[in-house]
């Protein structure tokens, strides 16, 4: 017999181990708040996402983001106790299908992780393109290739997402522990490079800002003098109404909340992954992984935009993204804050090596895109709803190729579609509403788990958590659905079409997801005949075995 | 022809055990196989002491009257784990010496496994219903003697057994883990052990290999990597192939119909490799759920079908 070892609390041992198969030490909750951390990217997704909030005019941004953290915060406390009590691979489509039913997982889950994911690998492209390839091509002066990559070329904006596809696809085919290290290395160059943007913003006066902006406005851009000035006019003449940055008004804060999903709703992005993690069954590394990479975020963007009010100014902020959303903007590029923060050194080189150095902050997230739609496909097929050959691995270099082409095919239909018919890109603004949705139906697959599937429940280190006698999963669950089901309603039914996603607006895409869900009841129910007819009960996937 | 129902790496669970035994019933199986791995990894002390019981479950420490103890063992039990009855002075004699904590441990762990013979005697005698298991690398040599001592459940590992035209070769053997455990060998030995065994199957189209470790780079054997202290690197989320190479070339070779593996928790599949179903069902002994494979075959079609299920 092997070594027995001991565990103990106090000064009495309350545990004795032997030596066994996979008893291995906790993983660094570190490690995987890098992984959330990336999920909310403050970068990538998050300056492109704020380049909206213009819109509110009386939504005070800190603020909002406050009131973001603590509603997604519930969000997160839900997914660590669902990754606790259940730490499946498949993470939603697990948790719904065990809970919901098999039927209603796959359609709820599927469609979010699986059909939705197509149309993010063009905002992937679209975010490289206006932070990467234009900034840099403007910078060094490759006139072509920054026409090559600009909006009104659909050949570059395609080719773009193509550029996205292959590398998501490279990252998926390394495994994750490759691009764990790739993580961890644009993690610290990214983050290097953000205290140089801080530290250029924070030693700098608006005056400086003004000046240096004036001069690459004209020498990269071609505008006239003062286009600083320009700029503000061209916002203002756009629609932008300013409006200080510390107005406070409360309602209009909690309408700027669905801008901020567009990044920070993604803490819980990787607890599709839980089902490959010794240890998650303890709910503290799941949620401090979450946790944290949500307010480390947060501190940051708060940060960032305090910078940018102080050197740039909240009018001239809002009113560049304002006119270049209108296509008025002097400097016809969209108005990267990190490239105009470049710009306070008269360097084109050292203004190229911060572009390309905070690059890696979508170098270090991109990779994301489809890691988990392959779990959540592999998840589908193991459970015989897909087909066999989706959970399909290549023996030489282990990679999923069913999973990837199920995800890879559609998505360059989908960039095509992006890149040549601008009539449908509406559709897109949807990608979050729909992933919001997919969360709605695993939130509500929680609040539900102490009475459906009682005996999972108690046996979870989560039984013991309680209000008033009520679960706290339940609390938690209400409470973030309610946060979700408020988005839901202003993405779907806004007066003022503010989301540019109202349905009375937005015919496209009404069809476009109306079709992904008949898609996915019609896969399932067509699965189900299919596998009966070879002696296979879907029903009987998640039934409970009786004990006694 | 006979519907199997393959469950494995219990770890001790004995609420795994319980619903792998009425799993013939639920799915109306023939034949139940237990991959290996079925004792528990540890044992949790319930110290008596001035007529009540300290007890620490899950990092929540428990004062119980004598007649909670029995819901408090039910607890234990369901989680894989041992409850050991002692006394403070026993207790302090355990923490001390290594030696008699292992008698303690081992006779504690063969007790589990009678127990769970009784428990498959009682449930399934008389049912027509075969139950094979062949214990996994964690399971200690002295297991099979107990199993050995049942009339209701066959020993697997080392034999070939034949199942209604089937025939099913089994060993519990695993290449080199870093935990050192009771049945590792280098794959030039596993390979052996296994070649051994097959040499007397004559037609691989009706064979089963029921193969505790499962094949190398099979997407069945992905676990997350560790540094050499045993920490979980990356998160717990970068994975690495640690299956057998000697499983590998075995299936490779004879291409069975059908082979089972367990070992792997994290890593649920089913894959083809060649004209070989492969499937590890997966383990989520902790939770009480048992993850398993319900797989119907046909004499002449082979595998007719096949399900993973989490019951």
């Amino acid at each position: 017999m092997a070594d027995t070892t001991m565990g103990s609390a106090g000064s009495r041992p309350t545990l004795f181990l032997r030596n066994a198969t996979g008893l291995v030490k906790a993983w660094s909750t570190f490690d995987a708040f890098v992984y959330s951390f990336w999920s909310v990217n403050l970068i990538t997704l998050g300056l492109y996402g704020m380049s909206f909030v213009y819109l509110v005019p009386d939504g005070q941004l800190l603020a909002a983001i406050l009131v973001f953290g603590v509603l997604t915060s519930f969000l997160v406390v839900t997914y660590a106790m669902l990754v606790s009590v259940m730490p499946r691979t498949g993470g939603d489509y697990a948790w719904q299908s065990r809970v919901l039913g098999g039927g209603a997982g796959f359609v709820l889950s599927i469609t979010g992780w699986w059909f939705t994911l197509f149309l993010w690998a063009p905002i992937y492209a679209n975010i490289l393109n206006v932070q990467f390839f234009l900034p840099l091509a403007y910078t060094l002066g490759w006139s072509g290739v920054a026409s090559f990559f600009a909006s009104t070329n659909h050949t570059g904006v395609f080719v773009s997402c193509l550029i996205v596809l292959a590398f998501v696809s490279v990252v998926v085919t390394l495994g994750m522990e490759t691009y764990a290290r790739i993580q961890k290395i644009c993690f610290w160059i990214g983050l290097a490079g953000l205290v140089v943007v801080a530290g250029l913003l924070l030693f700098a006066s608006q005056s400086d800002f003004q000046n240096a902006f004036n001069r690459e406005a004209t020498s990269l851009f071609g505008a006239p003098a003062n286009a600083y000035q320009a700029t503000i006019d061209a916002g203002t003449k756009a629609g932008y109404a300013p409006h200080d940055f510390g107005s406070f008004s409360f309602g209009p804060i909690f309408l700027v909340l669905p801008f901020l999903a567009f990044y920070l709703l993604w803490p819980n992005w990787g607890a599709t992954l839980y089902g490959e993690v010794r240890g998650a069954k303890d709910i503290r590394k799941p949620f401090w992984s979450m946790f944290w990479g949500l307010w480390v975020t947060i501190a940051l963007v708060a940060l960032v935009m305090l910078l940018v009010v102080k050197t740039m100014g909240w009018q001239f902020y809002n009113a560049a993204n304002a006119s270049f959303w209108a296509g008025t903007a002097p400097v016809g590029t969209w108005p990267y804050p990190v490239m105009f923060a470049g710009w306070l050194v008269n360097n084109h080189a050292f203004q190229a090596l911060l572009i390309i150095v905070m690059g890696l902050w979508f170098f270090g997230w991109a990779g994301t895109l489809f890691l988990s739609s392959t779990r959540v496909i592999f998840a589908a097929a193991f459970d015989r709803v897909l087909p066999s050959w989706a959970a399909n691995i290549s023996a030489k270099r282990r990679v999923p190729y069913g999973s990837l082409i199920l995800m890879i095919a559609p998505s360059i239909v989908v960039s095509a579609v992006w890149a040549y018919k601008p009539d449908f890109q509406n559709v897109f603004l949807d990608a979050t509403a729909v992933l919001a949705l997919t969360f709605l139906a695993t939130v509500a697959a929680a609040v539900i788990l102490p009475w459906r599937r009682r005996d999972l429940y108690e046996a979870s280190p989560i039984a013991q958590y309680k209000v008033a006698g009520v679960p706290a999963i339940t609390i938690v669950g209400v409470i973030t659905g309610l946060f979700l089901l408020f988005m839901l309603y202003q993405w779907s039914f806004n007066p003022d079409n503010l989301y540019g996603t109202s349905f009375q607006k937005t015919g496209n895409s009404v069809a476009y997801f109306v079709a992904t869900y008949v898609v996915a009841i019609v896969i399932y129910v067509v699965a189900f005949y299919v596998r009966r007819r070879q002696g296979i009960d879907l029903n009987r996937i998640h039934h409970e075995i009786p004990v006694e | 022809m006979p519907r199997i129902f393959f469950a494995t790496d219990l770890h001790g669970s004995e609420m795994c055990w319980r619903k792998f035994l009425n799993a013939a019933k639920f799915y109306d199986a023939e034949v139940l196989i237990c991959g290996g791995d079925m004792t528990g990894k540890a044992m949790i002390p319930i110290v008596e002491e001035n007529g009540h019981y300290t007890v620490t479950i899950a990092a929540e420490r428990q004062v119980v009257t004598a007649d909670q103890v029995g819901d408090i063992e039910n607890q234990i039990r369901r989680k894989g784990y041992y409850p050991l009855h002692v006394t403070p002075e026993r207790l302090q004699e355990l923490d001390v010496d290594a030696d008699k904590r292992k008698e303690t441990f081992q006779q504690i762990m063969l007790d589990g496994v009678r127990r769970w013979m009784h428990i498959a005697e009682e449930k399934l005698r008389g049912s027509g219903v075969r139950i094979f298991v062949c214990p996994g690398n964690d399971d200690e040599m002295e297991v099979d003697d107990v199993i050995r001592e049942s009339d209701m459940v066959e020993l697997g590992e080392g034999r070939m057994l034949e199942i209604e035209g089937f025939k099913m070769i089994s060993t519990g053997w695993s290449n080199h883990t870093p935990w050192n455990t009771h049945r590792e060998e280098t794959e030039e030995k596993l390979g052996e052990r296994i070649e051994a065994m097959a040499r007397n199957v004559s037609d691989f189209s009706h064979a089963i290999f029921n193969l505790h470790c499962p094949p190398y780079r099979s997407g069945l054997d992905e676990a997350p990597a560790i540094d050499a202290d045993l920490k979980l690197m990356h998160g717990g989320r970068a994975l690495r192939p640690v299956g057998s190479t000697a499983v590998r070339q075995a299936i490779d070779k004879h291409q069975p119909l059908l082979s089972l593996h367990g070992h792997i928790h994290e890593s649920k599949g089913a894959v083809k490799l060649g004209k070989t179903l492969a499937i590890n069902p997966g383990s989520a002994y902790e939770e009480g759920m048992l993850m398993a494979a319900v797989i119907n075959l046909d004499a002449k079609k082979g595998i007719k079908s096949y399900q993973l299920v989490n019951g």
